[in-house]
């Protein structure tokens, strides 16, 4: 995480006999968040979600796209751990093919949202007046309109490709992050060691990059981390509604938007995605509340 | 209400307004920038017709004309007409739609904070707290549209099934009986999410000073709790009730979808799929108000609950 500064290795050597253990801010919230168990847990299910996306990019039981495996309907056996679906595809491998998916999108867009969010927040909130009138009026539109209609919209408007469904995503996802990062800048700012870099001429993106974005970092790492299952239920919603990643495609969302229509006789072609889908959104959000509370330990409740 | 309100509120319809009128014209341009239209098909019309049909519409004339002549329409309360069931106008059926979802809206948000106010005070007060603070942040990371499915499961087969035929939900819209199943479903997460607000505000409200002196005086507890320690602890979870409702009309769009409500939602889906963009940009600028309008009776909530806030 954050990097310690090259002139504290010269202080070090009269610190050392004063204070018996140092650690950075980094290291202090890693041990806070490992004391923290349903954020291990969180970040065990992630990374046991993150190795099946990735075996299931080289190799999943059966092709995900492979039709009359057997039985249509058929329920879990040995064979199909978790049934087969409606053309008769195995349900386990497209649940595989589908984390992929989902960590993809959530990633992808959490990533592109946020960068986004924290440029226009910066500049929003360092350079205040005019910038920062412009941002904050798109901001507070665009903040009162549901962005599952935009992202909509947006998938129409430019295909329904994986980079165009994180496009999307990721341009109804930025206004949170920039309102964030544009309050954080507004108060570190004013700090003195921000004036100190002003006074001897350090360049304003010097600045930014330097002292504000540093001491932005914990918040935004943590708002960056709630993104993700946002983005995942997202995708989701969109391929519920005929409208993301096309067939045959093994997305979470279109799975259950195409097992509902025999929900009653087979519902375990509509669980297994739901189920995986809920317990990646619920381990996002453990992990998320473990590094809010370890970032910033004031703020557990 | 103060003066200081009504110019608050009277600056927030003029945001509203902007929104809306800034967002439509967006969805505006960037569909007619689309190749094809609604119009176009693989059944070939003779040439005349088409022209015709494509007068009809002012799809004949530039777009910054089109854009001209469908402002001013807007003006008017004219949202023009459907392109793929000609002659059927869209504003009086977006009310009319927009009836349904409301009801549907209304029913969720009241699930939501009902339930939610009451598992949180339940919570923060009593020994189950430890299951139910972990057990709401698996509420709402299940979304709304499985909790639509596992409830569906619940009262239309299980209860079918249980009642030996007796019990039979009848999936659709248009009965009373119908409301709850797809409100719950759409309101559950945001439950989730309003409890575990009410539990950390009521932790904190119910350590003050004068919720000690309620108990030491002898009050009843439910006094305590609801009239003391609730109302007191409400002030931050109204401020959730803003984005909730955004949350809530957004999830109403799949809930809608799911369960075949003839509301808004599914009017959206349906049209971006038949490529009825008339009706798209209506829906659009409906419900860009009506979240402009649900954020504003939030606020307009606050000073009512917290007297300390003024506009």
């Amino acid at each position: 995480m954050a990097a310690v500064p090259s002139t504290v290795e010269a202080s070090q050597e009269f610190l050392i006999s004063e204070l018996p253990e140092q650690s950075s801010l980094g290291q202090d919230a890693w041990r806070r968040l490992k004391r923290n168990r349903l954020a291990v847990v969180g970040l065990v299910i992630i990374a046991i979600f993150f190795v099946t996306a990735l075996i299931s990019i080289v190799w999943t039981p059966y092709p995900t796209w492979r039709q009359a495996l057997g039985t249509t309907y058929a329920g879990p056996s040995l064979l199909h751990p978790l049934g087969l679906d409606d053309y008769g595809r195995d349900i386990l491998s497209r649940v595989m093919g589908g984390a992929a998916i989902a960590l993809g999108v959530g990633v992808g867009a959490s990533f592109l949202a946020s960068l986004t969010g924290i440029i226009l927040g910066m500049l929003a909130g360092f350079f205040k007046g005019k910038v920062d009138a412009l941002i904050s009026l798109t901001i507070n539109i665009f903040y009162g309109v549901p962005d599952l209609l935009v992202a909509l919209i947006l998938v129409v408007l430019i295909g329904r490709g994986l980079f165009n469904i994180i496009l999307a995503i990721a341009l109804t996802g930025w206004l949170g992050m920039a309102r964030l990062v544009r309050g954080q800048t507004l108060s570190i700012r004013e700090r003195e060691y921000v004036e100190a870099a002003r006074t001897i001429g350090t360049p304003n993106l010097m600045i930014l990059s330097r002292h504000i974005l540093p001491n932005a970092l914990g918040p935004i790492i943590v708002q960056a981390t709630y993104l993700v299952p946002a983005a995942i239920i997202f995708e989701a919603f969109l391929s519920l509604l005929g409208l993301g990643i096309p067939p045959p495609s093994p997305s979470w969302g279109r799975m259950a938007s195409e097992g509902y229509k025999a929900l009653q006789i087979a519902p375990h072609i509509v669980l297994a995605p739901c189920a995986a889908l809920s317990l990646t959104v619920l381990a996002f959000n453990w992990l998320g509340d473990g590094l809010r509370d370890a970032i910033d330990p004031r703020m557990r409740r | 209400m103060s003066r200081g309100t009504l110019v608050y509120a009277a600056q927030r319809l003029v945001l509203i307004t902007v929104t809306a009128v800034v967002v439509s014209s967006i969805v505006f341009i960037g569909i007619h920038q689309l190749p094809g239209n609604a119009l176009a098909s693989e059944r070939r019309n003779n040439p005349a017709t088409e022209a015709a049909l494509l007068h009809h519409y002012n799809l004949d004339l530039p777009w910054p004309q089109q854009y001209v002549l469908w402002v001013q329409g807007l003006a008017h309360g004219d949202m023009g007409e459907s392109l793929v069931n000609m002659g059927v106008q869209i504003t009086p059926l977006l009310l009319r739609e927009a009836r349904v979802s409301v009801t549907l809206g209304l029913a969720a948000v009241l699930i939501t904070i009902g339930v939610g106010l009451t598992l949180g005070t339940i919570a923060a007060n009593t020994w189950v707290d430890y299951v139910a603070s972990t057990s709401a942040v698996v509420g709402y990371s299940v979304p709304s549209f499985v909790w639509a499915f596992l409830l569906i499961l619940l009262t239309v087969s299980g209860f079918y099934a249980w009642t030996g035929g007796l019990v039979y939900e009848n999936i659709g819209w248009g009965k009373i009986e119908q409301i709850p199943v797809p409100a719950l479903a759409l309101g559950l997460p945001y439950a989730a999410i309003v409890a575990r607000l009410t539990r950390a505000s009521m932790l904190e409200v119910i350590r003050q000073d004068y919720v000690r002196t309620a108990w030491a005086k002898g009050l009843k507890a439910r006094v305590v709790i609801l009239r003391h320690s609730l109302r007191n602890a409400l002030i931050p979870v109204i401020s959730i009730l803003g984005p909730l409702v955004t949350g809530i009309i957004t999830g109403s769009v799949v809930i809608e979808y799911i369960f075949g409500i003839p509301g808004l939602g599914q009017e959206f889906v349906s049209s971006i799929l038949s490529r009825d963009y008339n009706i798209v940009i209506g829906v659009f600028t409906f419900y860009a108000v009506l979240i402009g309008l649900a954020n504003l009776a939030v606020d307009l909530i606050y000073p009512v609950l917290d007297p300390r806030i003024r506009y």
